[in-house]
C-alpha cells in the first residue's frame, strides 16, 4: 500500500530557494520566460558561450575537465582575475562553487512558460554580516542576469 | 537527480562539509535528503507537499550546524519535515476531517487515487501518525515524543486513521 502514497516532489527551483535561504548574503531572483524548459536549459547549460553574457563580470568561461554531471570551470574576470569553480550540471540545474564565488541556476515548468532562477553569492567569513548588504547590492545585478537570459533565449528562437 | 553509486560519499561526510561552508556538499546533500523528505511530505501536506518539503529543507539545511551527530541526521530529518508539513498543511485550511462517504472502492479506479483521497479526508495530525507508524514504522512512544502528544493520542488517531482505510476498501 504504502508504494500508492503520494510523495512530494521538490523541483529544481526549490531547490535553488533551499540553497538561497540557506547560504547568507546569497541574493536570488526569478523569472518566467515565455519558453520551454529545453529551449531555456539549452541557454543555461551552455556555460562556455552563455555564462559570459549572462554574467558580466565573467570576460571569457572555459570547461576543462568533465566526469558525469561534475565539470571544472574556469572563469577569467573583467580585470584579468581568475577563478576555478567545481560545477554541477544536470537538466534544469547548475550549481557552481569556487574559493570566493557561488551561482546557481536552475529551471522548471511553468504554464506559461519555464521558470528560471538564478543565484549569486560570495564566500567570505563576512558574508554573514554583509548578508543584508549583499542581498541589496546584487539584486539589480540578478535582475540583469535574467533580462539577458530572456534575451539569450529569444535570440536563439530566431 | 540520483548520483551514480560509484561516486556516492557517506552522507556523514556531507553533513560535515556542508556544515563547514561546502555549498558543493549542500547541493548533494539535497539530492540525498529530497526523496524522503518528499515520502513524509506528500501524505501529510497532500498538494501542498512540495512547499513542505521546500520549508522543511530550508529549515534542515538553516540549523545543520546545531547537529552534533551526522549518524543521527535522517531522525532530526524526520522531526523537521513531519512538524512542517504538519503546520503547512493546517495553514492551508484544506484539513477538514469529513466522513468517509464517498470514497471510492479499493481498486476503482486506481488504489493511489484511493490512497489519496482517504488521506485527503483525514486531518494533517491523523495523516502525520499514520505516516509514521505505518511509512516510518516508529513505536507509538517515539511518534507521540515526535508530534508532542501523549500516547494514548496517539493510538486514538492511528485507530481513526486505519479505520479510515479500511471503511474505504470495505465499501
Amino acid at each position: 500500500m504504502t508504494q500508492s502514497w503520494p510523495v512530494a516532489d521538490l523541483d529544481p527551483i526549490r531547490r535553488l530557494r533551499v540553497m538561497a535561504a540557506s547560504i547568507r548574503g546569497a541574493g536570488v531572483a526569478e523569472r518566467v520566460v515565455p519558453a520551454t524548459v529545453d529551449q531555456v536549459w539549452a541557454v543555461a547549460s551552455d556555460l562556455e558561450n552563455e555564462l559570459p553574457h549572462l554574467v558580466r563580470d565573467f570576460r571569457s568561461v572555459r570547461v576543462s575537465g568533465r566526469d558525469g554531471d561534475r565539470l571544472t570551470m574556469h572563469a577569467r574576470g573583467l580585470l584579468g582575475q581568475r577563478a576555478r569553480f567545481d560545477v554541477v550540471l544536470e537538466p534544469g540545474w547548475c550549481w557552481c562553487q569556487s574559493r570566493f564565488l557561488l551561482c546557481g541556476m536552475a529551471a522548471a515548468p511553468h504554464p506559461d512558460g519555464t521558470t528560471f532562477g538564478f543565484l549569486g553569492g560570495v564566500r567570505l567569513p563576512v558574508a554573514g554580516v554583509l548578508a543584508p548588504l549583499l542581498s541589496t547590492a546584487g539584486r539589480p545585478l540578478i535582475a540583469g542576469v535574467l533580462d539577458r537570459l530572456e534575451q539569450r533565449v529569444e535570440l536563439r528562437q530566431l | 537527480m540520483p548520483v551514480p553509486e560509484a561516486r556516492r560519499e557517506p552522507v556523514a561526510d556531507l553533513v560535515r562539509r556542508a556544515q563547514g561552508g561546502d555549498t558543493m556538499a549542500m547541493a548533494r546533500l539535497i539530492d540525498v535528503l529530497a526523496p524522503y523528505v518528499g515520502s513524509l511530505c506528500g501524505p501529510i501536506a497532500l498538494q501542498d507537499g512540495p512547499d513542505a518539503a521546500q520549508e522543511a529543507l530550508t529549515t534542515v539545511f538553516r540549523d545543520l550546524r546545531a547537529l552534533r551527530d551526522p549518524d543521527a541526521l535522517y531522525g532530526w530529518v524526520r522531526m523537521i519535515t513531519v512538524r512542517e508539513a504538519v503546520r503547512i498543511a493546517r495553514r492551508s485550511r484544506r484539513s477538514t476531517p469529513a466522513e468517509l462517504d464517498d470514497v471510492p472502492a479499493r481498486g476503482d479506479p486506481q488504489l493511489a487515487t484511493d490512497v489519496r483521497d482517504v488521506l485527503d479526508r483525514l486531518s494533517p495530525d491523523h495523516r502525520a501518525v499514520l505516516v509514521l507508524r505505518d511509512l516510518e514504522s516508529l513505536d507509538e512512544k517515539t511518534v507521540g515524543a515526535l508530534l508532542d502528544i501523549s500516547t494514548g493520542t496517539v493510538k486514538s488517531r492511528l485507530h481513526r486513521a486505519r479505520h479510515s482505510f479500511r471503511k474505504a476498501w470495505n465499501r
